[in-house]
């Protein structure tokens, strides 16, 4: 008992500007006409890190596994998240994003989908598959997997080295609610393994990941 | 990031009590005036305002450091020093950009081209994290100016070049663990009928439009040279900068020139909802500038309003806009001038009100809610005025919407800090605003 008030109390400082100073944003609009595939280049931002994680069968599996081999769009996500502008933002970008390259065959199998969640202790693999439902079922080539971790320790280096925050709100007494702040993004990943762009909820829009997606299967493979 | 580690470590058995998640939402604008990248805006009290300041041969231990003074009036800190940070040498401080997350402040340095990474994880008390040393080596750059937020990454404007030292520079890509990324050099070709300088000074952008605009001062020749000297030299003055650039955010091309003569120095886009306009300040000139779409939607940068006399070259500095867009606070170097101009008609923008609140005035910081004025003194080492008008502080102003009325100033020269120059809020950990 002791050690949980010990780490509420070390996690109190990241609580300080949040909820109580945040208004509900308005909705993000995209007003322009995203480039077109292939005329830009995505910079190569940081290597996506090693580590474990869980499929939905429970298995452990290495993060690379997720993160190489096919552009792979990436998000960190609670089942019971319901910030309109967090995880259901990300989901319903998913879903959408889903959409349209089922209908697109011949990108539809050089992609992925990860959902990747927070809290390893609630989210378990069977947690994880309820959520995933139909969408675990690969489709035309299509896969969206839907990821937790055997525990916060192995998910440390994972949220460390992508660059996601997470934090524990605390209440007025130092206690741990029962909120887990983070900013929102999500990470586009090339075949290589390399993070190529980075949404936050201002430009986390479906024509813009096609776009981006696109743009990266235009791209040479590295070492032909 | 072992402070971010040891925190979440500490959140290992407290996920089994977590049953909702909030994701920190989408912002336009922090207060008012950085990346729209930027999350945890302090809509209410800050606790801390921190100073990037310039050491000072024979004050103190003479260091660039990073003051920390306490802001909440209800704190027995308030109005004073709480905590000092040298980092050793003399590189001229100037400004400074959190990351996304706000965790983290990069500073930069105009003269030897260093960059420093504070750690904010106990605001009271930052601590230097990492140097990033080899910018001019990596890009052929020098004179990290602005520090503009992108998720995951810091994009840096530089001032000047290693082989003339000259105006001609570009941007440069970091990620957030202070790699580099990439580079991308100011055009200097014409683009839609106008030719590029080359030059760069801020970065602001509009997500909702996918832009980004740049503007322009001049190259470390003229920044590091003493200013009684450099206004005599003719030639010199030729070689500040006279453009702003419209870039397209995606692909970080360059879309289009625009002619503003006199060196527009900082970006304000409008923060309220829907509007889609930019004002910046040519300092050579006085003048006021629009960014905006015309009647066709073409982007266009048209002048709007004087600030001052410019015959007497008040040299307008920093400006800071409201958060409902609707004002902007203008500083003039030369005459300690602090302006308000209406902007409820940014086409024609009024100034309402004017008070001295120095010798001589450089960067000014507002609170969201447009109550609380910060103001410090510092342009350039060489800039500053000399003798008993080398006023060094920061001075904290209360605005009823009708005066400033002065709460505290701290005497940098009295305190042994160095020149007073960019300022940065924080909360405290824990603390609901």
């Amino acid at each position: 008992m002791k050690r949980a008030w010990a780490a509420a109390l070390a996690v109190a400082w990241a609580a300080a500007a949040f909820a109580a100073r945040e208004t509900p944003p308005a909705a993000p609009r995209m007003d322009y006409t995203p480039p077109a595939p292939g005329t830009y280049r995505l910079e190569r931002i940081q290597r996506a890190p090693a580590g474990i994680v869980l499929d939905s069968d429970g298995r452990p599996r290495p993060f690379a596994q997720f993160t190489t081999g096919r552009v792979t769009l990436l998000g960190f996500m609670y089942t019971y998240c319901t910030d309109r502008y967090g995880c259901p933002l990300a989901y319903e970008t998913f879903v959408e994003v889903r959409r349209r390259l089922l209908a697109r065959p011949a990108l539809a199998g050089r992609v992925r989908l990860v959902s990747l969640s927070f809290d390893p202790t609630h989210d378990t693999p069977e947690a994880m598959r309820a959520y995933g439902g139909a969408f675990l079922r690969r489709e035309r080539g299509f896969e969206w997997k839907f990821l937790t971790t055997r525990s916060v320790a192995e998910l440390l280096p994972l949220l460390d080295g992508l660059g996601q925050d997470a934090v524990v709100e605390v209440d007025d007494s130092g206690r741990p609610t029962r909120t887990i702040h983070h900013n929102l993004k999500v990470f586009l990943i090339d075949p290589q393994g390399y993070v190529r762009e980075i949404y936050s909820p201002a430009f986390l829009f479906p024509d813009v990941v096609l776009n981006d997606i696109e743009t990266l299967l235009l791209e040479r493979p590295f070492g032909r | 990031m072992v402070g971010r580690r040891a925190v979440k470590a500490a959140t290992v058995g407290l996920f089994a009590a977590v049953a909702s998640l909030f994701a920190a939402a989408v912002v336009r604008a922090d207060e008012t005036c950085n990346s729209p990248y930027i999350t945890n805006l302090i809509k209410g009290q800050e606790d801390y305002v921190h100073v990037w300041t310039l050491g000072v041969e024979g004050l103190g231990d003479g260091s660039d450091k990073l003051v920390t003074i306490g802001a909440n009036p209800k704190a027995k800190d308030y109005g004073k020093v709480v905590h000092t940070l040298s980092v050793g040498g003399r590189g001229e401080a100037h400004h400074m950009g959190f990351t996304d997350d706000r965790r983290y402040l990069w500073a930069g340095r105009l003269d030897d081209s260093k960059i420093f990474v504070f750690d904010l994880a106990d605001p009271a008390k930052p601590k230097l994290v990492r140097t990033i040393a080899d910018l001019p080596k990596r890009t052929g750059y020098v004179g990290p100016h602005t520090f503009y937020a992108l998720p995951g990454r810091m994009l840096v404007q530089a001032l000047s070049n290693t082989k003339d030292h000259g105006g001609v520079t570009g941007m440069v890509l970091y990620n957030n663990k202070g790699e580099f990324v990439a580079k991308y050099d100011m055009p200097t070709g014409e683009i839609g009928g106008v030719k590029g300088d080359g030059y760069g000074y801020d970065i602001g952008i509009n997500p909702a439009k996918n832009v980004l605009l740049t503007s322009s001062f001049t190259g470390w020749n003229n920044y590091m040279m003493d200013l009684g000297k450099l206004v005599k030299d003719a030639e010199a003055m030729k070689r500040f900068g006279s453009t702003m650039v419209l870039w397209e955010l995606k692909s970080m091309k360059p879309q289009k020139v625009f002619n503003v003569p006199g060196s527009p120095l900082e970006i304000r886009w409008s923060l309220k909802p829907g509007d889609d306009w930019a004002i910046t300040a040519a300092a050579l000139t006085s003048k006021l500038w629009l960014v905006k779409r015309d009647a066709k939607g073409e982007w266009q940068a048209k002048e709007v309003g004087t600030i001052g006399d410019p015959a007497k070259i008040p040299l307008p500095v920093d400006i800071s806009i409201t958060a409902d867009g609707k004002g902007l606070w203008v500083n003039t170097f030369m005459d300690g001038m602090t302006r308000y101009f209406d902007l409820s008609n940014p086409e024609a923008p009024r100034e309402t009100y004017a008070k001295q609140t120095g010798k001589q005035v450089n960067m000014i910081s507002q609170s969201w809610d447009g109550k609380r004025v910060y103001i410090t003194s510092s342009l350039l080492a060489n800039w500053d005025k000399k003798g008993e008008d080398n006023e060094q502080f920061i001075a904290l102003y209360h605005w009823d919407g009708k005066a400033l009325t002065e709460q505290w100033r701290i005497d940098f020269a009295k305190e042994k800090l160095g020149r007073a120059h960019h300022m940065k809020f924080t909360v405290k950990p824990g603390t609901k605003t």
